[in-house]
């Protein structure tokens, strides 16, 4: 073959040689700077001191660090059903909105895409400080004489988690809510369906993969969130990526974040196998099909 | 309207509410003369504009993650469109270990991909240079801008290459003339997400920041942990205006994609 | 000043030889051989995945033949990517660059030649002009009916003065009346450029008017190479004479001398009526429905049947009518030479000899 036939090696699909050379940089870019990098911190948690599970045994005997396993998997369900919660009727009004209320919804929900997510988590830090707003509020309609501690508490942390993450659950639910025609009401009304059940029988299923893809989404983010733990949570009740960050920053004890990391990322992998079917990109990002 | 579709309306603006209040309060804080953050916001003065592009340590940083995000933009742009053109033109089981892999930086948590690559880099000597932000940043924006190419790309009927190639043009010349320019408003929209993504990253560069290179999120970060100064309020509004402008820019693309969009009728 | 046509053919040759393309187990094109005269316009028409638009593909290099040769004007070509080619090419979808100006859409091609910026817009215009387009050449694509991008597509193909036009069902995706006003088109294009057309179609009326022969095309296979009237007068198959137009066919016994009916009928056929020679046995008499006439039951010479349904359908009428043992044969008579029949009637249904084709009944399975 001529190397002028590089690329149509068989007619006008590219060549086998073609999509390599195409798709080289990706593959070398994620091995060189993600799988190598991860797979090695990760080697060292079973590697070091000597080869050993102790590592491990550590994050999962230890009641300190079993404990805040625990409370990182509370937190991160508390808010994938916190935001599927709010997200869902919001979603819903965007499928079934037309015109400028159509724009408006979108705009409100892709804001926070748009805003850093370090300005969010400032926001949140004076809404909810001892004179803030909304301790301010409570004090005005009577429901505390004196300023709630509202800063610094896993409330906070999940609030303001959900308030970050809610765009990536409402957008999944919209991309598969879309694609119901309105007719389908009318054809579940004619069928005898009341509205409860024309949304139960017909709704929620249609609805059903973007719920998935979502929550899954919106847990797997949660598990590792690191901004809004450090800046709003309680230095005494921590999440798994902060006291990784506390092990290899202020302990450095290497081996042991390493350890977290693996458990960290294995779990998240696992999940992720687990649901590959439902669980696509594409969908994510509100895509249809 | 009925009770139900009321009381659902009340309860999406409600939603609405709780997403928009927090971005919008923030900003009159900027504009504050108090030294600490407080709503409503007292008097008001420019002084915390001031004291970000005076201060030698806000600039240096901004201009730093400038730097990194036009980068990060540029690479991925470039790598993005190389792949997702081979993915979209048949690449079977390379394809499918593409997308496989493409899944990784989405769901592994940016935290341990930080840890791990803070170890990488100093191992490597990669630490604390603009080179070690790029590839980290284009690791975590790539998903988006593949998404944003593919969903292009797939609209381009493959069949104008072959009618270009019929005209002489050779497989590389008809993707320059033809396809690329058909979908470079979305390159682009993908590259501006790209550079929003890495102006606004915040833990891997949490974790790989010596002292000397630190990037604006980094700053941020330091700033509401330690006093929580009105410069964050000011810089909010600073990125609005650039996320809005940003955002306006990309619409137009995205407009002028539309516009030469070619329909196939099959 | 329309693009210059050469007096003299400028077509070009082409030799397809023993061309085989497999698609994995799938065998797309099976040993086709053809011969394309300098300036012929030429049809390849079949039903789908009938290996046309394969054939095709290969003439433009678009795909790889697993066997066999290409020679266009005795160069072989078989493996020469398109750009190499030096082809006109028109797709199905008329593929007009979107972004790109009718004008600059139609010098592509001489941009890819590294024609200078005036000339290519002279041979542009020029070729706008054949194709009846003068004037549109600073509108998008886009701003354009269906028939005009079509003829954009045209001017595209044929601006550089290809020696060999490829049409891949270029006017399936038109309406019928513009369909009709693009055969005209493409045919006065043919002779007036004398190039050598090759035009894939699964329209047999549309092959049948345009093109010098058609080659019918079955499951990869080449079932015949003829002209119109040979195709239709003559098919050298039971494929190709069910294939195009409406044909009977008659289940008979041939002894040699005379093919008999179910029901009684006779028929002596000659020479002339057999394509290849038939042996005794089990056959089948193909005829044309508008070669058959009605006459009086039991009249000499007629086979009996009986009238099933008269469709009336202004200028002619279809009499549909079964003999005996089931066979259902239709009759397409001028309406005025219809009597009046009624359903159940038994008629006489009468054949001309030279009507008539014979083919060996193993063909058929």
């Amino acid at each position: 073959m001529s190397a002028a036939g590089f690329f149509e090696a068989d007619g006008r699909r590219l060549s086998r040689g073609g999509i390599m050379l195409l798709m080289a940089p990706f593959f070398a870019l994620i091995l060189f700077a993600f799988l190598y990098p991860l797979l090695s911190l990760i080697s060292i948690s079973f590697l070091e001191p000597a080869p050993t599970l102790d590592n491990y045994q550590r994050v999962f005997e230890n009641p300190v660090y079993a404990r805040v396993l625990m409370r990182t998997l509370r937190i991160a369900v508390l808010v994938t059903l916190l935001s599927l919660a709010l997200s869902f009727p919001v979603a819903l009004a965007m499928a079934h909105a037309r015109g400028p209320k159509a724009v408006f919804l979108a705009a409100c929900v892709l804001l926070p895409f748009w805003s850093s997510v370090l300005v969010r988590t400032a926001a949140w830090a004076v809404l909810l400080q001892r004179n803030g707003l909304i301790n301010q509020g409570l004090q005005a309609i009577g429901l505390t004489s004196e300023p709630l501690r509202l800063l610094y508490t896993q409330g906070a942390v999940v609030i303001a988690m959900t308030h970050v993450l809610m765009p990536f659950m409402v957008l999944p639910i919209y991309g598969a809510l879309r694609n119901i025609p309105p007719d389908y009401g009318r054809a579940a009304a004619i069928c005898g369906a009341g509205p409860l059940r024309a949304f139960w029988e017909v709704t929620l299923p249609i609805a059903m993969p973007g719920v998935i893809g979502g929550s899954i989404l919106v847990f797997l983010t949660a598990l590792g969130f690191f901004i809004t733990p450090a800046l709003l949570g309680s230095p005494q009740e921590m999440m798994i990526a902060t006291l990784i960050s506390q092990q290899m920053r202020e302990i450095l004890d290497w081996p042991f974040a390493a350890a977290l990391v693996g458990v960290l990322t294995l779990f998240v992998t696992a999940v992720t196998l687990a649901f590959s079917r439902v669980f696509r990109f594409d969908r994510m990002m509100g895509g249809h099909t | 309207m009925n009770a139900r579709t009321l009381l659902l309306n009340a309860y999406v603006y409600a939603v609405l509410a709780f997403i928009l209040v927090p971005i919008l309060i923030i900003l009159p804080m900027a504009f504050s003369e108090t030294q600490y953050l407080t709503f409503p916001p007292q008097g008001f003065t420019l002084r915390w504009f001031e004291e970000f592009f005076n201060n030698r340590r806000w600039m240096d940083a901004t201009w730093f993650s400038l730097r990194i995000a036009a980068l990060t933009a540029v690479s991925t742009a470039i790598i993005g469109t190389m792949a997702t053109y081979a993915l979209v033109r048949g690449a079977g089981s390379l394809g499918t270990i593409f997308q496989a892999l493409l899944i990784g930086p989405i769901v592994v948590p940016h935290i341990a991909l930080a840890v791990a690559l803070y170890l990488f880099f100093q191992q490597s000597g990669l630490s604390g240079t603009t080179i070690g932000y790029v590839l980290a940043h284009t690791i975590i924006a790539l998903p988006f801008t593949v998404f944003t190419v593919s969903a292009a790309l797939s609209s381009v009927d493959p069949a104008l290459e072959d009618a270009a190639m019929s005209c002489g043009a050779t497989r590389f010349t008809a993707f320059r003339l033809i396809t690329l320019p058909i979908i470079l408003p979305n390159v682009i929209s993908g590259a501006l997400f790209a550079f929003i993504i890495s102006f606004d990253e915040p833990v891997i560069a949490f974790f790989l920041a010596g002292i000397r290179d630190k990037t604006l999120p980094r700053m941020m970060f330091d700033d509401i942990e330690q006093n929580l100064t009105p410069v964050i309020p000011a810089i909010a509004v600073l990125l609005t205006v650039l996320s809005i402008s940003v955002l306006l820019g990309a619409a137009i693309l995205r407009r002028i994609a539309a516009r030469n969009a070619v329909t196939v009728d099959t | 000043m329309a693009v210059e046509a050469a007096p003299q053919s400028r077509g070009a040759s082409i030799e397809i030889e023993h061309l085989d393309k497999y698609f994995g187990a799938v065998r797309a094109v099976d040993d086709v051989s053809l011969s394309i005269a300098a300036g012929e316009f030429i049809a390849l028409l079949g039903p789908s995945g009938s290996g046309k638009s394969t054939i095709l593909m290969s003439l433009a290099g678009f795909e790889r033949p697993t066997g066999g040769r290409i020679l266009i004007d005795g160069q072989d070509c078989t493996y020469l990517p398109p750009y190499k080619r030096n082809i006109g090419m028109v797709f199905q979808h008329y593929t007009l660059f979107p972004h790109l100006s009718v004008m600059d859409n139609v010098a592509f091609p001489l941009k890819m030649r590294g024609i200078s910026k005036a000339e290519r817009r002279r041979q542009a215009e020029a070729a706008l002009e054949t194709v009846r387009l003068a004037g549109y050449g600073q509108r998008m694509p886009k701003q354009l009916s269906g028939g005009q991008q079509q003829r954009v597509a045209l001017a595209r193909a044929i601006v550089y003065r290809p020696r060999v036009l490829l049409m891949d069902e270029p006017l399936s995706a038109l309406d019928k009346n513009l369909r009709e006003e693009m055969q005209l088109e493409i045919k006065r294009l043919h002779s007036e450029l004398g190039l050598t057309v090759v035009f894939v179609t699964h329209d047999q009326s549309e092959a049948l008017t345009m093109a010098d022969r058609i080659a019918i095309l079955k499951s990869g296979r080449l079932q015949q190479v003829s002209p119109a009237r040979e195709l239709y007068e003559r098919p050298s198959n039971l494929f190709t004479a069910s294939f195009i137009g409406e044909m009977n066919m008659l289940p008979a016994e041939w002894d040699g001398r005379t093919a008999s009916l179910p029901g009684g009928g006779v028929m002596e056929v000659g020479a002339k009526s057999m394509i290849d020679p038939v042996g005794p046995g089990k056959s089948v008499l193909a005829i044309r429905p508008e070669r058959l006439s009605i006459a009086a039951p039991d009249s000499a010479g007629s086979w009996p049947a009986t009238v099933c349904d008269v469709i009336y359908a202004g200028a002619g009428t279809l009499v549909i009518a079964e003999m005996p043992g089931g066979t259902e044969v239709r009759v397409r008579l001028p309406s005025n030479a219809v009597g009046s029949l009624s359903r159940g009637e038994a008629i006489g249904l009468t054949c001309p000899p030279d009507a008539a084709l014979l083919y060996s009944a193993e063909q058929a399975t």
